[in-house]
């Protein structure tokens, strides 16, 4: 155990964060050149409304460096992104680093919300299904999850609007709220439409893992040696626990796809909302910085899967010491 | 232990019949579009947005008077045309990088997987908006990057049902045999992964019709005024007041038809499990 | 430990009429059973004879949608026992009855210990948490340590995860965690199958030993009569789910009362000489919910009559303790299945030693070498190896020992990372070397027929089609197989057709990797003769690869024992089995359970 404190875990952990900074590198040349090769000219766009005129236009090239060569263009952006300088958005004339900055709180919130409520419903939801298979609770509990799984969110989003907003008045129809309490009133039904999804999700991935596990020969060797049930179930969730980790990661990438839709829907003035607006505004500095955003957070999300294994799973432990 | 010989003789479940059924309709709408719902754009600005049940509307009436229940059915044909052709589109992909990279391995493997990795470490969802939103509106340009974007898991889930197949013993005695590798691939490893082909083409389905809805409700995709249930959505938003069913029925009429075809996806992947299973 | 301490004692299980039924059928159609302190009973049979049901019935872990009735009464401990403030009260248990009562069964009083040692223990907790959770109360640590003890294996495998230990010491952990609650009963299900020969060894000495020192009784689950006669005080022998012979160890396997028995005991292929031709049971088991008001065994034995034709034949003592049931018991027996084939000079035994000499060479294998990525210990390491043209050679060793890689090698599905591997004969390319591996299940294509199957190997050697129907008759096969598809064929007929295959292009060495381990006994020798035959007709070159020694000793002209990568010792069968020089074949002869006494 001593070990671990000092030499091969240290090593594991630079390996995975080297391997994520790569990673993110290459997305980040991915999506400057997707957003360099879109069809229109950004010059145009930059210009706006103004007068077009041949001078104006080589005069904002040559400010935005729109003439460079791509790869310094790339390396320009780039350095200038890790210190948290994107640019100013075209749409709006401000810079992103703080434009971004204020509407992360609402974002966060919704996503963490629902990331909440999907995770302490859908997997506890999940294990009963696995427990109860082929029961009339786990068939009902499966198809609800198919639902679901299969229900796009900003379509529940205007359903749960309808009927709880609109309908029975239970909730404030659009605003983000004042306060803590308030907030969260708010933000409850754009949470609800966001973690169903979600929650149907868990609730399959965990219902699959426990499954596996509860087929596997160590639970009815428990059970052959008289572990009562609920002993044999914790061992149970203890495996399923590595590949339900797993999915959590992936959640992470499945949330910010859904957020976006969510807060339009709900008109909630967070990231998503702006990337709404900026992708149809072709405001492409905007664009640029959110999706890089998104990357960074994904793959941090996933390196902190790949940290758990070490805590979750002996195996990984193990052969990170060997190396 | 005891294999039972009755195994996939089993009744089918209603919720499958329920399902196939609801798609034959969804079908039925997206192939005679034209004779169903005849008068689906047929604008009416002087009557506008009417609630249920007013002037012989049955769902009531947009913004600009056109009938909700005739541009709902004739929804149905982008609901169904463009997850189809991106569900094939991305599987056929799938199909042969993944056997291929997964057979033979080499660059082919190294380079579809850090292409794999590369597009999924970003929500599909997300990419397609800002792809579709910067390349083109177009229904078709959408369908194109979906495919795209769909691909990489295909080809993962492909590759990995090859890698899995290629150490049996009947692959390898074929090898021994000096049969060709591309008739071991398409010939012998091909048809025992179709299961897994078969069940994911339907759960891309309906990922692929939640995709193309979410963007065509984002405006992107669809043309503006077109039948589609996520544009119809779109627009239903600002019309909660006077006609929510605008916005209602489309709403759950992809929902419907989403899990409809996860729910059959579901049951046949079951089914073609113990088919194989029974073997 | 071969006679029976237990006559006489009170039994600490008694099972009356268990019957388990699954969704198409009986599964096990009626049998009694019990067992004293201190006394082995080992359940013999062949794959689907209901053996592994029958246990899962008795610990109340049958898989969903299969039931069980019957009762089950476990009396009152005998006073004498060393913990009496644990509930010596009796427990009447009707099988039938859902959930609930186990609870009082497993663990305390019967205890279930499974094959594989590879799955049973959960792979993320430590192995001593995983002994504890049987254990209650305080001192849990102290206990665990002493229970570590008992099995032989040092206190700091407590702290070990399963994957850092061993099959032998997770077989060891797993005895262990089953024994954490004082079982008086340990049921055994092949709880060495999964293991090294070697290590299957000790394993046996330590539940003997265990069992002898806690006074525990044993149901031992087994498809090796050998195991069964040197472990057990009686023997239950099952077929298609029905118990057909039951008594003394001694009793049943040397002067056996039912055809089955007799047969089966005949087909297990002896260590010490070769036979000329291996006894078989013609046909396969059937279903045990296929068989009507028949003897099940009726259609694949040699003294059958009509009477056993209407009615199913009841148990009945044949002697003392001594039960079968068939109609003719005593009657129709055959003499004793060792002597009933007398050992023969193989065709190759003639020729032994200086094989390489007489025929050409046809594969000659030089130092050949082969590490892994990411392995600590090489597979092969320097093996040398020679096959003379029509000649059979085994190559025998544990996991780990390299054979396998060897095989792949020669074949060509591996690459060598340093030697030569050299075909003497002209041929090229599919007509050098064809294999037959070990699964029967997943050997063909399952969804093409035998005759595509076939057909393609045909092609792919630039032979016509036509001659499937030759092919399936070389290996014993009907030519109407070839419209079948493999799942409505036996494991056995897939494994004839996996050689028909490998026969296509006429190749002049054949490999052969475990093909014979996955069968059951009685179709083990059929394949082994099969073999055997068409080396005669073809004049086959035979490299066989196989854990069995036994094995080995009836297929092959010369061995070559393995072990960790390296050939320890090589050279005619005779020589290397019947007086091992080297000290490793030694300890592999010396693990195998006590052979038969009659040599």
């Amino acid at each position: 155990m001593k070990r671990l404190v000092t030499g091969p875990v240290p090593a594991f952990v630079l390996r995975r964060a080297g391997a994520t900074v790569l990673l993110l590198l290459a997305l980040s040349l991915l999506v400057f050149a997707l957003l360099y090769l879109a069809p229109g000219d950004v010059a145009r766009n930059l210009l706006g409304t103004r007068n077009v005129t041949p001078e104006a236009l080589a005069e904002i090239r040559a400010r935005h460096h729109l003439d460079e060569p791509f790869l310094q263009q790339y390396w320009r952006w780039l350095t200038h992104a890790v210190t948290g300088d994107f640019g100013t958005s075209i749409r709006t004339g401000r810079p992103i680093g703080p434009l971004m900055l204020e509407k992360t709180g609402i974002t966060a919130a919704t996503a963490g919300l629902a990331f909440l409520l999907s995770v302490l419903a859908g997997i506890p939801a999940g294990v009963l299904t696995a427990v109860r298979r082929g029961r009339w609770l786990d068939r009902v509990l499966v198809t609800a999850s198919v639902i679901g799984v299969s229900a796009p969110g900003f379509a529940v989003g205007l359903l749960l609007l309808y009927v709880f907003a609109l309908g029975l008045g239970w909730f404030p129809i659009y605003g983000t709220g004042e306060g803590f309490f308030d907030a969260l009133w708010h933000l409850a039904l754009p949470a609800v439409a966001l973690a169903l999804g979600l929650g149907a999700f868990v609730v399959k991935l965990t219902r699959a893992a426990v499954i596996r596990e509860l087929d596997q020969d160590y639970v009815t060797f428990a059970r052959g040696r008289g572990l009562p049930e609920a002993a044999t179930l914790r061992i149970v969730l203890r495996n399923a626990a590595i590949p339900i980790v797993t999915s959590l990661g992936l959640m992470v990438a499945y949330l910010f796809g859904g957020t976006v839709l969510i807060e339009v829907t709900f008109a909630l003035p967070g990231l998503g909302s702006l990337m709404e607006e900026s992708v149809l505004f072709k405001d492409i500095p905007v664009v640029q910085a959110l999706t890089l955003a998104v990357a960074l957070v994904v793959s941090v999300a996933a390196f902190l899967v790949d940290l758990s294994y070490l805590i979750i799973d002996p195996r990984v432990r193990a052969r990170t010491v060997r190396r | 232990m005891s294999r039972t010989s009755n195994a996939g003789r089993r009744r089918i479940p209603v919720v499958a019949i329920l399902s196939a059924a609801l798609l034959a309709f969804v079908a039925i709408c997206a192939i005679a579009q034209e004779i169903i719902a005849p008068n689906a754009l047929e604008q009416d600005i002087y009557l506008g947005v009417v609630g249920g049940g007013v002037e012989g509307h049955l769902f009531g009436t947009d913004q600009l008077g056109r009938d909700i229940l005739q541009l709902s059915l004739a929804g149905a044909r982008s609901a169904l045309l463009g997850p189809l052709v991106v569900a094939a589109g991305s599987m056929l992909i799938g199909f042969f990088l993944g056997t291929y990279a997964g057979y033979r391995g080499g660059v082919v493997d190294m380079l579809a997987g850090r292409y794999a990795d590369l597009l999924l470490a970003l929500p599909a969802v997300l990419l397609a908006i800002v792809v579709a939103g910067l390349v083109g509106r177009g229904y078709w340009v959408t369908v194109a990057v979906l495919i795209v974007l769909f691909s990489p898991s295909d080809v993962r889930l492909v590759r990995g049902a090859v890698i899995e197949q290629a150490p049996r013993p009947y692959i390898e005695s074929a090898r021994v045999l000096g049969i060709r590798p591309s008739r071991i691939m398409f010939r012998h490893i091909a048809p025992n992964i179709v299961p897994i082909v078969v069940a994911n083409l339907l759960l891309n389905v309906a990922f692929a019709l939640v995709a193309l809805s979410s963007l065509s409700y984002l405006g992107l995709g669809v043309p503006p005024g077109a039948p589609d249930w996520g544009r119809q959505l779109a627009d239903g938003r600002q019309l909660l007041g006077d006609n929510p069913l605008a916005a209602v029925v489309p709403g759950v009429l992809i929902i419907l038809t989403a899990t409809a075809v996860n729910l059959l996806g579901d049951w046949l992947s079951d089914l073609l499990d113990r088919r194989v299973v029974a073997r | 430990m071969t006679t029976s301490t237990a006559t006489g004692r009170a039994p600490l299980l008694a099972v009356r009429d268990l019957r388990v039924t699954s969704a198409a059928g009986a599964v096990v159609a009626g049998l009694d059973l019990t067992v004293a302190p201190g006394e082995t009973v080992a359940i013999v049979g062949e794959s689907g004879s209901g053996k592994s049901m029958t246990v899962k019935a008795l610990t109340g872990l049958l898989p969903e949608g299969v039931r069980a009735t019957g009762r089950m009464n476990l009396p009152a401990r005998d006073p004498g026992r060393a913990d009496p403030e644990r509930g010596p009260a009796g427990l009447e248990i009707d099988l039938a009855a859902p959930g609930g009562a186990w609870r009082e069964v497993r663990g305390s009083r019967i205890a279930l210990l499974l094959q594989d040692p590879f799955t049973s223990l959960s792979p993320v907790h430590r192995c001593g948490e995983q002994i504890g959770w049987a254990i209650s109360g305080a001192g849990r640590g102290e206990r665990v340590a002493r229970l570590l003890a008992e099995v032989g294996l040092p206190a700091e495998v407590a702290g070990k995860y399963p994957f850092q230990l061993s099959g032998g010491m997770r077989q060891r952990v797993a005895i262990a965690a089953g024994l954490a609650a004082d079982p008086d009963l340990l049921i055994a299900d092949e709880p060495t199958t999964a293991l090294d020969v070697t290590t299957q060894h000790e394993v046996l000495e330590l539940i003997a030993r265990l069992q002898r020192e806690r006074d525990m009784g044993l149901i031992l689950i087994t498809h090796d009569l050998r195991l069964a006669r040197s472990r057990a005080d009686r023997v239950m022998v099952m077929y298609a789910g029905r118990l057909v012979e039951e008594g003394p160890t001694a009793r049943v396997l040397d002067a056996p009362a039912h055809p089955y028995t007799a047969r089966l005991a005949a087909c297990d292929p002896p260590l010490t000489h070769r036979l000329a031709v291996l006894p078989t049971i013609p046909g396969s088991v059937p279903r045990p919910w296929s068989v009507g008001a028949e003897c099940a065994f009726a259609e694949r034995c040699a003294f059958v009559t009509d009477a056993c034709r209407t009615a199913e034949p009841l148990l009945a003592e044949v002697a003392d303790d001594h039960r079968a049931a068939c109609l003719r018991a005593g009657t129709a027996v055959p003499p004793v299945p060792t002597a009933s084939v007398s050992p023969t000079p193989s065709p190759g035994e003639t020729r032994d030693g200086d094989a390489a000499t007489a025929s050409p060479l046809l594969l000659s294998v030089e130092g050949a070498a082969k590490r892994f990525p990411g392995s600590a210990v090489p597979a092969l390491d320097g093996v040398d190896l020679e096959i003379a043209a029509g000649e059979a050679v085994a190559v025998v060793g544990e996991s780990g020992s390299g054979k396998t890689t060897l095989a792949r090698c020669v074949v060509g599905l591996e690459q060598a990372d340093a030697g030569r591997i050299t075909f003497h004969g002209s041929a090229t390319g599919a007509r050098r070397v064809q294999i037959v591996f070990q699964d029967p299940y997943s050997a063909l294509n399952p969804g093409l027929t035998i005759g595509t199957s076939l057909a393609e190997a045909l092609r792919a050697a630039g032979r016509p089609k036509s001659e499937v129907g030759e092919l399936l008759e070389l290996v014993g096969l009907p030519a109407a197989y070839a419209r079948r598809r493999p799942r409505a064929l036996s494991g056995g007929e897939r494994q004839r057709v996996a050689i028909a295959r490998a026969l296509a292009p006429r190749a002049d060495l054949l490999v052969c990797d475990e093909s014979v381990s996955a069968l059951d006994v009685s179709v083990q020798a059929q394949v082994l003769n099969l073999l055997a035959d068409l080396r005669r007709r073809l004049g086959l070159t035979l490299l066989f690869i196989t854990h069995d020694l036994a094995v080995a000793r009836q297929i092959a002209d010369r061995v070559y024992v393995m072990h960790h990568g390296r050939v320890v010792e090589s050279g005619p069968v005779d020589s290397v089995l019947g007086a091992p020089a080297h000290e490793y074949t030694q300890r592999l002869l010396a693990s195998i359970p006590a052979a038969d006494q009659a040599d």
